[in-house]
């Protein structure tokens, strides 16, 4: 090739990058008056309500801050994943291709993470999770990891599992445990992390995995029953949980019944009908209306319609305040607020310090609480 | 591999597999009838069945005002209402089958379209009803009220004889009695299976074939809508792709039993649910699809027309 033609196209690459550098440069990202935060969890579809119980807290974090009239405004994007990793393989290619979009509050289920993080490692687009709380999304050794995007603001089940043992046999004096899971991401993992503290609080006399969507779980009550379990444990989302609580009160069990937050949602009572009563719950989560004073409650409302906040609003009132402080720092691209997230130190809405690991945990983990379910209301008991 | 459970909960299992085995046997009639008549598979059944669900819901809630916390009816009210809902789901789902044999298949029909075309109408019909009613339910599952409270006669080593198990075994066979004696007895039924050997033989003989077609749409659209109802009352819930998993069981109860063969529908629907029951009981519930598709397949390779394959070809009944 001609000596000319190659320092003319080396001096063109030059300046191309040049240019390109100037153009992603903090002078000029400075200078913008809007970004956006992408909500990505599921707001339609089976397991809809734990999105819809998460994104009132975003959405009231966003709404307070953008009235303080900040150089800086934020929109907020939804992303209707619903709970399902096919969905988020495609849901998340769109967020990340929206320019507008530095952040995501997300993903709610661990399956969806899953199936985003391609897409947002490639995109450079950091997320940080409300609830998604498989262990391998931040195990260094899992081929499923996040890393360096992945962040969440909850306890992963490496807490939650054993927690949820120690709170369904509570009070029961010889604990015959029989753990169920219905074979997804979350579900799987959180089922069977619980095994080694059911086995230290008694004896686990059965297990079985029945796929999420199952219809008819009348052969597991039956094996439940003859099992002689007085305690079950179920790994999974509400609407297959109400399905089988259903199938095991109607088939005579009468002992303890237990899941952890996938089934926390605030529709679980009515899906489960007088299933419900009784059962124990847990979420790494602190209820927001403990949290929020009377006016500040009463401000919520009228800003997201909702009287009382669901499971997991504190925590994406936490993953948004995140995004939030960085911005009113000057983050305003997609890499300055990765190298924000990941270095920075935030104060929780509850008093706590968020820091991440370098895997995107929260340094020190957070407290896994223990609900019940009375009079067709969740209510929060005790920590687990 | 769990044998201990044929020693204690072969009865529950064979219970339990009876009562999902003939919700999946009346469903599969709406393949089965549909094969016999025309040689095609009606991919639409499914979701004529999930409407079913619907229909049965928006009965009790809404046109007869129950709500999903509302106590569960006794006496001459419960057998009313249930009744009354009852053939509510299998008008709806008759009539839905029969806008489906119009809309799919008929005018396709009369044009010698060629037969996948009528295939894959009934294929686009299926998703529009599936997108449809995603659309207005935004996907959420929905719950419907326990009006028939699930009480029980009593026990036989370790099954419980509930009164929504016993309703969904019972039913299911009466349906069948009755229609297998209209299908080898009545006038129409006789049409039914004439034009099932040979359309144009029966077509010679004077048979409208346009009615026994439709005829046997809404049959099987009644037979699909007393499923969804018997689905919903053990159930008590619906969501938009409830066809999907039911349409599966139920066209494999039909190819195991022999499609096109409507005794083969009923023991094929029974031979499934036991199936099921006992996979998931011995070998744990994630093998129970692997278990049930395993079988089909060596029954297939053994006797290629299904379990009364054989009988198709004689009576068609």
């Amino acid at each position: 090739m001609n000596k000319k033609i190659v320092s003319g196209l080396a001096i063109a690459a030059a300046a191309t990058l040049a240019l390109g550098v100037v153009a992603t440069s903090p002078a000029s990202a400075a200078a913008k008056t809007s970004v956006s935060l992408a909500f990505e969890g599921p707001l339609t579809g089976p397991d809809a309500q734990l999105g819809q119980d998460q994104i009132p807290g975003a959405i009231y974090a966003i709404a307070l801050y953008n009235a303080k009239n900040p150089k800086v405004k934020v929109n907020l994007v939804k992303a209707d994943s619903q709970c399902d990793g096919t969905v988020a393989a495609n849901v998340a290619p769109g967020v990340a291709a929206n320019k507008a979009v530095i952040g995501v509050i997300g993903t709610s289920c661990s399956g969806e993470a899953r199936a985003s993080f391609p897409a947002f490692k490639a995109a450079g687009l950091t997320m940080i999770a409300p609830s998604a709380s498989a262990v391998s999304l931040t195990n260094p050794k899992a081929p499923d990891r996040g890393f360096p995007v992945f962040h969440r603001v909850v306890a992963h089940d490496g807490f939650q599992a054993p927690a949820l043992a120690r709170y369904a046999a509570k009070g029961v004096a010889s604990p015959k445990f029989y753990i169920i899971d219905d074979m997804t991401t979350y579900g799987g993992p959180l089922a069977k992390g619980s095994i080694p503290q059911a086995k230290k609080l008694g004896d686990v006399v059965g297990t079985d995995s029945v796929p999420k969507g199952t219809a008819d779980y009348t052969s597991v009550a039956s094996k439940v029953k003859a099992s002689g379990a007085n305690v079950v444990i179920y790994g999974g989302y509400t609407t297959d949980a109400a399905k089988l609580f259903k199938a095991l009160r109607d088939g005579g069990y009468k002992g303890i019944l237990a899941s952890g937050d996938g089934t926390n949602t605030s529709d679980f009572p009515a899906l489960a009908g007088s299933a419900a009563e009784g059962v124990r719950l847990t979420a790494a989560d602190v209820p927001f209306d403990s949290i929020l004073s009377k006016a500040q409650l009463a401000e919520f409302t009228k800003i997201t319609g909702i009287k009382v906040p669901g499971l997991y609003s504190t925590t994406a009132y936490n993953a948004t305040n995140i995004f939030l402080d960085c911005i009113t720092k000057g983050a305003t691209t997609r890499s300055a607020i990765q190298l924000c997230v990941t270095n920075g130190s935030w104060t929780g809405a509850g008093g706590e310090t968020i820091k991440f690991d370098r895997y995107g945990d929260i340094i020190g983990g957070a407290p896994v609480g223990g609900y019940l379910v009375k009079n067709g209301v969740i209510i929060y008991d005790s920590v687990a | 591999m769990n044998f201990s459970v044929i020693t204690s909960q072969f009865w529950s299992l064979v219970l339990q597999g009876l009562a999902l085995g003939l919700i999946y046997a009346l469903v599969s009639l709406g393949y089965t009838m549909v094969y016999g008549v025309l040689r095609l598979i009606n991919f639409a059944n499914s979701e004529v069945f999930m409407i079913g669900t619907f229909a049965t819901l928006y009965l009790e809630v809404h046109v007869l005002g129950y709500a999903t916390n509302s106590p569960s009816l006794h006496g001459a009210k419960l057998v009313w209402t249930l009744v009354l809902v009852f053939i509510g789901s299998m008008i709806a789902c008759a009539l839905l089958a029969m806008l489906v044999e119009i809309v799919a298949y008929r005018r396709l029909r009369a044009r010698g379209a060629n037969r996948l075309a009528s295939l894959i109408s009934a294929i686009g019909v299926s998703i529009a009803l599936l997108e449809g009613m995603r659309i207005i339910t935004i996907s959420r599952p929905m719950t419907t009220p326990r009006l028939l409270d699930k009480w029980s006669f009593g026990e036989f080593h370790g099954a419980n004889f509930r009164i929504d198990t016993l309703m969904a075994i019972v039913v299911p066979i009466i349906i069948f009695v009755v229609l297998d004696r209209f299908v080898t007895k009545s006038r129409l039924g006789k049409s039914i299976r004439a034009v099932s050997m040979s359309e144009e033989n029966s077509k010679l003989m004077g048979i409208n074939i346009n009615r026994v077609i439709t005829l046997t749409f809404c049959i099987g659209g009644l037979t699909t809508g007393a499923a969804a109802f018997i689905y919903t009352t053990v159930y008590e819930n619906t969501v938009f792709n409830v066809g999907f998993n039911m349409g599966i069981a139920a066209f494999t109860a039909a190819v195991l039993g022999g499609i096109g063969n409507l005794r083969g529908a009923f023991y094929g629907g029974i031979a499934l649910g036991m199936l099921e029951q006992f996979a998931s009981a011995m070998l744990g519930s994630q093998w129970k699809a692997v278990t049930v598709f395993t079988v089909l397949v060596v029954v297939l390779l053994f006797k290629p027309n299904g379990l009364f394959g054989e009988a198709v070809q004689q009576t068609r009944t």
